[in-house]
């Protein structure tokens, strides 16, 4: 059966598209009607403010996401790496990202995840972490940003911070409600 | 199809630069980074993108354009929409050079470039798709031979893939979005750069080599089974994470399959220049070739294991998975990419290589270049990862651990970009043509014989 095709340009082309189609649907269409939590936002969280948005803007512009990760996976060294103070970090939800766009789960860790971190810092810590991160890290090997400090009279630095402390707040995971402003 | 590879070239130096000025940055963060436009995070897209599109998608299509007719055994269907198509195609590349730099971003892997530009691709493809087509339907020899049902696919494929990637994307949210996200990204390589990069291999293998194809019946099983599997495996970008259980192990099911087409591609590829391996000697084309083959084979024998589970758990984030994809584009697609430049350039210009000496340095710097850059991040990734799932080393301890690993490869950059610039050298030489004398490559038929 298969000799005919070397001969008939169409039905390589039909062959080659319906293999892929087999496989493109299943794991791509079904999914999203199939897994409720993909599509619907975790109960108890709530839209980002235009502010939060804005600092997510900028959090997508210089790059933030190549090198952090936001995503606790199930395995329990990411569950202990990014907990704080003695508590876990809650392993994280499909429903927490619905409201995510682009999405920021990141592919690669060259910095720490980020999925926790809302709370961990204060504003003058991140101010002088962006300015340079190695006054405060040494051996970081993250990029100065000192633009975001001075740009629009500090405006994009308050921007930005307050998406970060949105970060995992969903979860509301720390008992004592220790976060940092 | 000169244009196209004359301007694949340039920013195959270009990018290349950009690839070592990013990794200068890990040894001294620093570096060039207090300005807006150098910053890394706006350097690795045009890097990224530069190198798939900019180059190796441009050079891939210049050298189909020169190898869909003479497997057809006619002309081009229209050269003047192959003109447009690389003028377009190159317009879209300097106007992502620009949005990358600026900031300018949709902010998901591969698909940074905005909606402008992901038309001109799309525009760019669809051009190309019907000079294909079109040649390939006015054929004169009637038997397809393997490489123009990769290309055909190809073309099908990439449509797909690249409207998922770059629009339908931008319809879904979180993780929904992450896994369409992962679908292109995967599929970008394994839908798009495969089949461009194996049509290539598989026709300059033979020919190159002198010999008939080893199995016309291999190469079959090959085609069908990758154009089965291959989609299934995106999800293998996020075990672990917020996906269901279920989409992980299919993923991890079809990408240990995987290794069915890759298994029959290297057999046919390797038992093609069975015997003949003291040609391989004599011949960068054939060293690029063979290498590209192997490398082809050792990347997807890692893709397959870092789907698994407990693999995962230790390499995935880490600067492994970086070496890997080194790996393939560079190791594998772009090495196919190089030889047919180095094959088709003369034939072109209808002159001889302007010297093969340099084009075998241009292997020797790539080649160990290569080696350093992608076992240095292997050894470094695979310990960052064993490091990082013992939750009593600090964070920032891991990010210490990795300087001697950066420093190798920052170094292996260096010998990289170096034979990019002298392949760019060599082939500019051979257009502009002072060596002078007649071609006088030994190829009979420009078809390759199957056995």
């Amino acid at each position: 059966m298969f000799h005919k095709l070397d001969f008939n340009a169409g039905w390589v082309a039909v062959g080659a598209l319906l293999f892929f189609l087999v496989g493109a649907t299943l794991t791509t269409i079904l999914p999203q009607m199939s897994e409720a939590s993909w599509t619907t936002p975790l109960e108890g969280s709530r839209a980002y403010s235009e502010q939060e948005l804005r600092g997510k803007a900028i959090y997508q512009r210089e790059g933030c996401w190549y090198c952090h990760t936001q995503q606790i996976r199930t395995l329990e060294a990411d569950t202990k790496r990014y907990g704080w103070r003695g508590v876990d970090a809650p392993i994280s939800l499909p429903g927490e990202y619905v409201r995510d766009a682009p999405h920021v789960l990141g592919t690669r860790r060259a910095g720490p995840d980020l999925a926790r971190v809302g709370g961990k810092y204060d504003k003058s810590w991140h101010k002088t972490h962006f300015n340079n991160p190695r006054d405060l890290v040494p051996g970081s090997v993250m990029p100065p940003f000192p633009w975001i400090v001075t740009d629009n009279g500090g405006q994009d630095l308050k921007n930005l911070i307050a998406y970060i402390q949105t970060l995992g707040r969903t979860r509301d995971w720390r008992p004592d409600d220790d976060y940092e402003e | 199809m000169r244009w196209f590879i004359l301007s694949s070239i340039v920013f195959f130096v270009i990018t290349a630069t950009v690839g070592l000025l990013l990794s200068l940055k890990f040894v001294w963060p620093e570096f060039m980074g207090t300005a807006k436009w150098l910053t890394f995070g706006r350097l690795r897209p045009l890097h990224v993108n530069g190198i798939l599109f900019g180059w190796l998608l441009a050079a891939d299509m210049g050298l189909l354009f020169y190898l869909v007719p003479r497997l057809c055994g006619n002309k081009l269907w229209s050269e003047k929409l192959g003109l447009m198509t690389v003028g377009l195609f190159d317009l879209v590349i300097l106007g992502a050079v620009y949005t990358t730099l600026s900031g300018q971003t949709q902010g998901l892997e591969y698909a940074e470039l905005p909606l402008v530009l992901d038309v001109g691709v799309t525009l760019a493809w669809v051009f190309f798709g019907v000079n294909i087509f079109g040649t390939i339907l006015t054929r004169k020899h009637k038997k397809i031979y393997v490489s123009l049902w990769y290309t055909m696919g190809a073309v099908i494929w990439t449509a797909a893939v690249y409207i998922t990637g770059n629009f339908l994307v931008m319809f879904a949210t979180g993780v929904n979005q992450a896994n369409l996200n992962w679908f292109y990204v995967h599929n970008a390589v394994g839908l798009i750069f495969t089949p461009l990069g194996l049509a290539i291999a598989y026709y300059f293998i033979p020919l190159a080599v002198r010999e008939p194809l080893y199995s016309h019946k291999l190469s079959m099983i090959g085609f069908w089974s990758i154009s089965f599997i291959y989609v299934w495996t995106g999800a293998h970008h996020m075990i672990h994470g917020p996906i269901s259980q279920w989409l992980q192990t299919v993923a991890i099911l079809f990408s240990v399959m995987l290794i069915i087409p890759v298994w029959t591609v290297i057999v046919n590829f390797f038992g093609t220049v069975h015997g003949r391996w003291d040609r391989v000697r004599q011949d960068p084309i054939l060293k690029f070739l063979m290498a590209g083959t192997t490398f082809y084979l050792l990347t997807c024998l890692q893709g397959p294991m870092h789907s698994l589970r407990t693999v995962n758990a230790i390499v995935s984030k880490t600067d492994w998975v970086v070496g890997h994809a080194h790996m393939a584009v560079f190791g594998a697609f772009s090495f196919f990419a190089i030889a047919g430049c180095l094959y088709v350039v003369p034939l072109l210009s209808g002159r001889k290589l302007h010297s093969v000496k340099l084009a075998d340095n241009t292997f020797w710097l790539m080649m160990v270049g290569g080696l350093i850059y992608f076992v240095s991040l292997w050894i470094g990734g695979f310990m960052q990862g064993l490091q990082w799932n013992d939750p009593s080393i600090p964070f920032i301890d891991t990010v210490r651990f990795m300087r001697p690993f950066w420093i190798a490869r920052a170094f292996s950059g260096v010998l990289i970009l170096a034979g990019t610039i002298l392949f760019f050298y060599n082939l500019i030489r051979t257009f502009g043509g002072t060596a002078g004398g007649e071609t006088t490559t030994a190829v009979g038929t420009p078809v390759p014989a199957t056995a």
